[in-house]
């Protein structure tokens, strides 16, 4: 067990926009920094030590921690460790962040992930990061591959677009409550998704996530140095990682168990039951629509073959028991280094009850699910009170 | 760059730059490159251990920390059963060429006969009516092989019937 119990105590995020060109990357993560500083009330000073993450070659730009180590993220003559581990940065970040301060070795972090993506290419990007000789060749980035999972899930269980755009028009019609998302599409029908055009059978464009930019920034104290910064904080109870693979083909893995691993890790340390019960919201990581219906099988909220139902019985829905993705997910935004830590901070915004418009009544317990290129799944659960 | 009508312009400064790499493949990976030019054969490799079978071949069986070396090679048929598919159709650069990769494209998931492992890899088909779960796949050669996996396997086929 940690030997200190660790919580959010701050919290800062960018408006998300297809580019911003108005900025360079260290001003960009400057403003979410400044926003979590501000939230939390402290100085630069006052921060132990840095964690930051990208993908810095999809950008390529392979030196971020210099400039980010003083104009962007006060890291100037402070310990800075950098991860990078593709789609899951932003929840690795967040776990990397949680060690530090759980551990007892820093009282304060902070922990900021950004990505700046149409200032390269993200496809081109995420092929670099699988193997030169025997995957690259074939590969055209993530969204092959989840065509692929897509596909086989939809031929195994049944699962119709009309259900996958679904997932489309809840996301995007949440985010028109979250004044950060970058897509915010309140009036978006079943029919514009099913109608976009086919960029990778089944994967229709309404039915993948965008290319983003922005920032997000999280502070962390102890117990102690919580007490003195809010008292409104949102307490870290379990973070699981799983991931077992070398090459994107060695297992089908179309449904994710590494996803069923992490979370079925994350329950039992957490005293978590029955998720959909036990938990109040969740923020996951969806890529695609179809991505949503099959996760939500591999994290237990329902049985395998019924995230279809579970989004047609209306479960997800912000209206509904148990709510995924009030946000607008990642089909709403996705800042690549940035999106799995945004998930942390909504899963926080709602355990603190700072949601405002995409608010979810009274959460006491939020999941917040990494998901990367290598098929490795992270989950991470939040509350209102430290577990004890 | 283009603008929108009306949209300032934006203060640019453009570099192309060839960054070139190195990339050491393993022991296994040259031996599947030679029998690949010198015999048209695929080979993986078999985990004397538990007798799982890679393909791409690999130096270490993962399951049990077991080393393979080029005495643990089996070849294996240029055929397989198809797991998924998608046909690719969206335009990207591929880092490998630094063009763009050329689409759409026919993407398959399968398993090689023999082998425990599935691999990817090009299919000779756009048209998705036509690619089915569980179809049978074969590999089709070039004329002249050069110990290269996409010049020398460039996709596989579809088997219309098991012979």
């Amino acid at each position: 067990m940690s030997k200190h119990d660790v919580a959010v105590v701050g919290i800062g995020q960018t408006k998300f926009r297809s580019k911003r060109r108005d900025v360079n990357i260290p001003e960009m993560v400057y403003e979410a920094v400044k926003m979590a500083l501000d939230d939390a009330q402290l100085e630069p000073k006052e921060i132990d030590a840095i964690i930051i993450g990208n993908m810095d070659h999809f950008e390529g730009i392979n030196f971020s921690e210099l400039f980010c180590g003083i104009e962007g993220a006060p890291g100037y003559l402070k310990p800075v460790v950098k991860v990078a581990t593709g789609g899951t940065t932003g929840s690795s970040l967040a776990i990397c962040g949680y060690h530090n301060v759980a551990s007892g070795i820093y009282n304060k972090v902070l922990v900021v992930g950004w990505e700046k993506l149409n200032e390269g290419g993200a496809t081109t990007g995420i092929i670099t990061a699988f193997d030169p000789v025997w995957e690259r060749p074939s590969l055209a980035g993530a969204l092959g591959p989840l065509a692929l999972m897509a596909g086989m899930y939809s031929a195994k269980y049944g699962i119709t677009s009309e259900q996958a755009a679904k997932v489309t028009v809840k996301n995007r019609s949440n985010a028109a409550n979250n004044p950060f998302a970058h897509l915010q599409m309140p009036n978006i029908t079943i029919d514009y998704v099913m109608s976009s055009q086919m960029i990778s059978y089944p994967l229709r464009l309404h039915d993948v996530c965008p290319q983003s930019e922005g920032a997000c920034a999280l502070i962390y104290a102890n117990e102690e140095e919580t007490k003195k910064i809010t008292d409104n904080p949102a307490w870290f109870h379990v973070v699981e990682t799983a991931h077992y693979y070398t090459f994107g083909t060695d297992e089908a893995m179309f449904d994710l168990p590494t996803a069923t691993i992490a979370s079925k890790k994350a329950y039992k340390k957490a005293g978590i039951k029955n998720p959909v019960k036990d938990l109040d919201v969740a923020e996951i990581y969806e890529p695609t629509s179809w991505s949503e219906l099959s996760w939500t099988e591999a994290l237990g909220f329902c049985k395998p073959g019924e995230g279809g139902k579970l989004l047609d019985e209306g479960i997800t829905l912000m209206s509904g028991e148990f709510p995924v993705n009030p946000s607008g997910g990642v089909l709403s935004t996705n800042p690549i280094g940035a999106t799995a830590l945004v998930r942390v901070a909504e899963a926080a915004i709602q355990v603190m009850g700072r949601g405002e418009k995409r608010q979810v009544p009274d959460v006491e317990k939020a999941l917040a699910m990494g998901f990367g290129g290598s098929l490795w799944s992270e989950v991470l659960i939040l509350g209102k009170e430290p577990l004890r | 760059m283009s603008r929108k009508k009306g949209q300032k312009k934006v203060f640019e400064i453009k570099w192309k730059t060839n960054l070139p790499y190195r990339y050491s493949i393993g022991k296994l990976a040259v031996k599947f490159f030679e029998e690949l030019k010198k015999n048209k054969k695929i080979m993986g490799s078999k985990c004397s251990k538990c007798g799982k079978v890679h393909f791409p071949p690999r130096a270490v069986c993962a399951d049990c920390m077991v080393e393979m070396t080029i005495d643990d090679m089996v070849e294996l048929p240029p055929k397989g059963t198809l797991e998924g598919f998608t046909v690719v159709n969206y335009p990207f650069t591929d880092p490998n060429t630094g063009g763009m990769r050329p689409f759409p494209y026919g993407y398959g998931l399968f398993k090689l006969d023999g082998a425990d492992t599935y691999t990817m890899h090009f299919v000779n088909e756009t048209d998705v009516t036509k690619m089915k779960i569980g179809q049978r796949v074969e590999a089709v050669f070039s004329e002249e092989l050069i110990g290269d996996l996409t010049a020398d396997i460039p996709y596989f086929n579809i088997v219309k019937e098991e012979e």
